[in-house]
């Protein structure tokens, strides 16, 4: 009986605490007007320790100059931020400043749930960003976010066996044929040329595929076609020759992620491995401290062009202070904090400015110069604004793409399932 | 009957490799969170760390906020626990002991509502919530892991009620005790076991939930655990192996002890021998 009167006691305690429990949202007359105090959230999705600390810092100088305008910096994570934003965008309780990337929040725009930025952004920051990369976070000459870090495609190479086989990479960039040649003379004695993580291949496949050009689709929305012609089969085609013909990479690094074949190139298991730049930074915190290492030229078929896929910072169209959200936006944006986030993180800052910054803190050592020149190239690519894409990635490219590369296919069925699957997804 | 010295060693040698087979990825846990990035990143990895190494745990206790965000999971599962045993053990008593035709019905429905996946129903649950001032405060998650949990503990409660022997209360009634008395007196201590196998239940549920918390819960100060887990894994499948494996030893002590301590008195038998056959 006492048990249960202490069971009693504690519910009496719980319906005390909700009858308490207010929402935290800011309450706001909502006119959203610049004079008023207001507090905004800020979820940032900041990953390494390096970055967590420049981004609490950006936030809190800009508390300290801005006493009207304060930012709380509340932690999101990568993993879960999607499904979070379609549950809060659909409750009105998205924070009033969102950290995300383009290709995510494209279904975002698309839905109306993101606030127009262009009044508020200034001409400085509109100018610091290439056209390229304004075009994955725009629609019909509106911004829907401000993008801020990029990563890009490169080789990294374990500079030993490149001494030892009499390799050097120099010069602007790396062409595809260098690529398979420098893994085939790196190929022997058990190791192999090249680690390729290729577990999920589509976004390598289709980055990489600007290299010639590949487009996949034409058109946008669902009204978009699948265009799967050589310049777009030419990527997966290279690799499955050095995979087959020269057997140049290891097969079995083709199953696993980026992140797993790093031990393997640290053991001299590959020359190289491609991957996205921002491995640099696990190799610096992990790698045994005699393991040499470098970043190569950003690779090149036809050009050295590959998809920009940039995270961004954005306002919900719902927010009641689009404005100051904006501005803390375009503070964020200024050159020696992206520069601060990017170096943290191991990614390509959008604008020249920080780029330089990153170049001058670092003198271009550990990668530093051909990874930032790796991001000179970086633009919208078409499937970027295919609204089915995620679709078409899951269900159609990567189990195909996938066959492809343990080859279990052909080219020509490959195109195929690529071309057919599209229509299968986008009814 | 004695038992053969050989099926014996059998017998141990069996339970051994249980043992073996269920405390391995604890293990491995362990060790790996005591392992420097370098010995992780390496191609021949070990099962126990070289040089043992407890930046891991400082890295996790500083960084995430896993202290607070195991107050949090705790506050929430006790709750939640809590709150489903009072209104679970009446409602699984009728449902046992009244007959009638809303049972079948009622015990459909149960059944029904627990094929509904989460993603469907949370956009809808978050409506009701936010004009209540429910979102994003503790109470709030612990009506939502209640409701949640509360089918199955009727569902196991009902079984358990259903094996008291009617006998024990219809004495209780010729002694002249009322239906509450019987089922304070007489029910609830033989139902024990099936209440503390449903506050397992229930507190491991609300424990390792993770998506009403993530839409539910903005504020960082009410985080629960698996959402502070969660952020050691960043883009493109990066993970902190090494501060996720301390926290996740850290996060594995409290309900460890929580069922260490219940699950002595997890006993069965108590009612051989209460009514003659």
């Amino acid at each position: 009986m006492k048990k249960a009167l202490t069971a009693l006691a504690a519910v009496g305690a719980l319906v005390a605490l909700a009858a308490c429990g207010g929402n935290s949202d800011n309450s706001s007359d909502g006119s959203g007007s610049s004079t008023e105090k207001v507090t905004l959230k800020f979820q940032s999705l900041a990953f390494q320790k390096t970055t967590v600390a420049a981004t609490k810092k950006i936030v809190a100088d800009w508390n300290a100059a801005n006493p009207n305008i304060q930012v709380e910096y509340v932690q999101g994570s990568w993993d879960s931020v999607h499904d979070q934003l379609v549950t809060q965008f659909q409750g009105g309780t998205a924070p009033d400043i969102i950290h995300d990337e383009s290709a995510d929040i494209t279904g975002f725009i698309n839905q109306g749930y993101l606030a127009d930025l262009s009044p508020y952004l200034s001409q400085e920051t509109k100018d610091a960003v290439s056209k390229g990369v304004w075009d994955t976070v725009s629609n019909d000459g509106k911004i829907y976010g401000a993008p801020t870090l990029m990563q890009s495609y490169v080789v990294l190479a374990n500079s030993a066996m490149f001494k030892q086989a009499g390799i050097t990479a120099t010069g602007d960039s790396l062409t595809w044929d260098d690529l398979a040649a420098d893994a085939k003379k790196l190929t022997a004695a058990g190791k192999y040329g090249l680690g390729w993580g290729l577990k999920s291949p589509t976004a390598t496949v289709l980055n990489l595929g600007m290299n010639f050009d590949g487009k996949f689709f034409d058109g946008t929305g669902k009204d978009a076609k699948a265009t799967i012609g050589d310049p777009e089969l030419e990527v997966p085609k290279r690799i499955h020759a050095m995979a087959y013909d020269d057997k140049s990479i290891d097969p079995t690094s083709l199953t696993q992620s980026a992140s797993d074949v790093l031990p393997g190139f640290y053991a001299g298991k590959y020359g190289m491995i491609v991957a996205g730049n921002y491995v640099a930074q696990q190799i610096l915190e992990e790698a045994p401290k005699t393991f040499q290492w470098e970043v190569l030229p950003p690779l090149k078929g036809t050009s050295t062009q590959q998809a920009a896929n940039p995270q961004t910072l954005s306002v919900p169209a719902e927010g009641k202070h689009i404005e100051q959200s904006a501005k803390f936006i375009d503070y964020f944006m200024k050159a020696d904090n992206l520069a601060a986030v990017g170096q943290g993180d191991w990614l390509i800052p959008t604008t020249q400015g920080a780029r330089d910054a990153i170049q001058k803190a670092t003198g271009g050592k550990n990668g530093w110069e051909q990874t930032l020149a790796s991001g000179n190239d970086l633009t919208k690519a078409p499937f970027q604004s295919v609204e089915n894409y995620p679709k078409w990635k899951d269900q159609i490219a990567t189990p195909a793409l996938q066959e492809y590369l343990a080859n279990k296919t052909d080219l020509a069925a490959l195109g195929k399932k690529l071309s057919d699957g599209w229509g299968q997804v986008n009814q | 009957m004695r038992t053969r010295p050989g099926t014996r060693v059998l017998q141990y040698l069996a339970v051994l490799a249980y043992l073996i087979f269920l405390g391995f990825p604890l293990v491995w846990l362990i060790s790996s969170s005591l392992k420097s990035p370098q010995e992780f990143a390496s191609i021949n990895p070990s099962i126990l760390p070289k040089h043992v190494d407890f930046s891991n745990y400082t890295d996790a206790l500083n960084e995430q906020g896993l202290v607070r965000g195991l107050g949090n999971s705790l506050q929430i599962s006790i709750y939640s626990t809590i709150l489903v045993l009072i209104v679970a053990l009446p409602v699984s008593y009728a449902l046992a002991r009244f007959r009638s035709r809303l049972r079948p019905l009622t015990n459909g429905w149960i059944l029904v509502s627990q094929v509904f996946p989460v993603i469907l129903i949370v956009i809808p649950l978050f409506m009701i919530l936010r004009p209540l001032h429910l979102t994003n405060t503790i109470p709030g998650v612990v009506i939502v892991y209640m409701v949640w949990s509360l089918p199955f503990a009727l569902w196991m409660l009902q079984g358990y009620v259903a094996a008291v022997p009617r006998e024990l209360e219809e004495a209780a009634s010729v002694d002249g005790a009322s239906r509450v008395r019987t089922i304070v007196s007489i029910v609830m201590p033989l139902l024990r076991p099936g209440l503390i196998a449903t506050a397992m239940f229930t507190f491991i549920s609300a424990w390792n939930e993770f998506f009403f918390a993530l839409v539910l819960l903005q504020d960082p100060q009410l985080k629960t655990l698996p959402l502070v887990l969660a952020r050691f894994v960043g883009a493109e499948g990066q993970v902190q192996f090494g501060p996720l494996a301390a926290a996740s030893v850290l996060a594995t002590v409290p309900s460890l002890v929580f069922f260490a301590f219940l699950q002595r008195r997890l006993t069965s038998g108590l009612l051989s021998g209460a009514v003659k056959g």
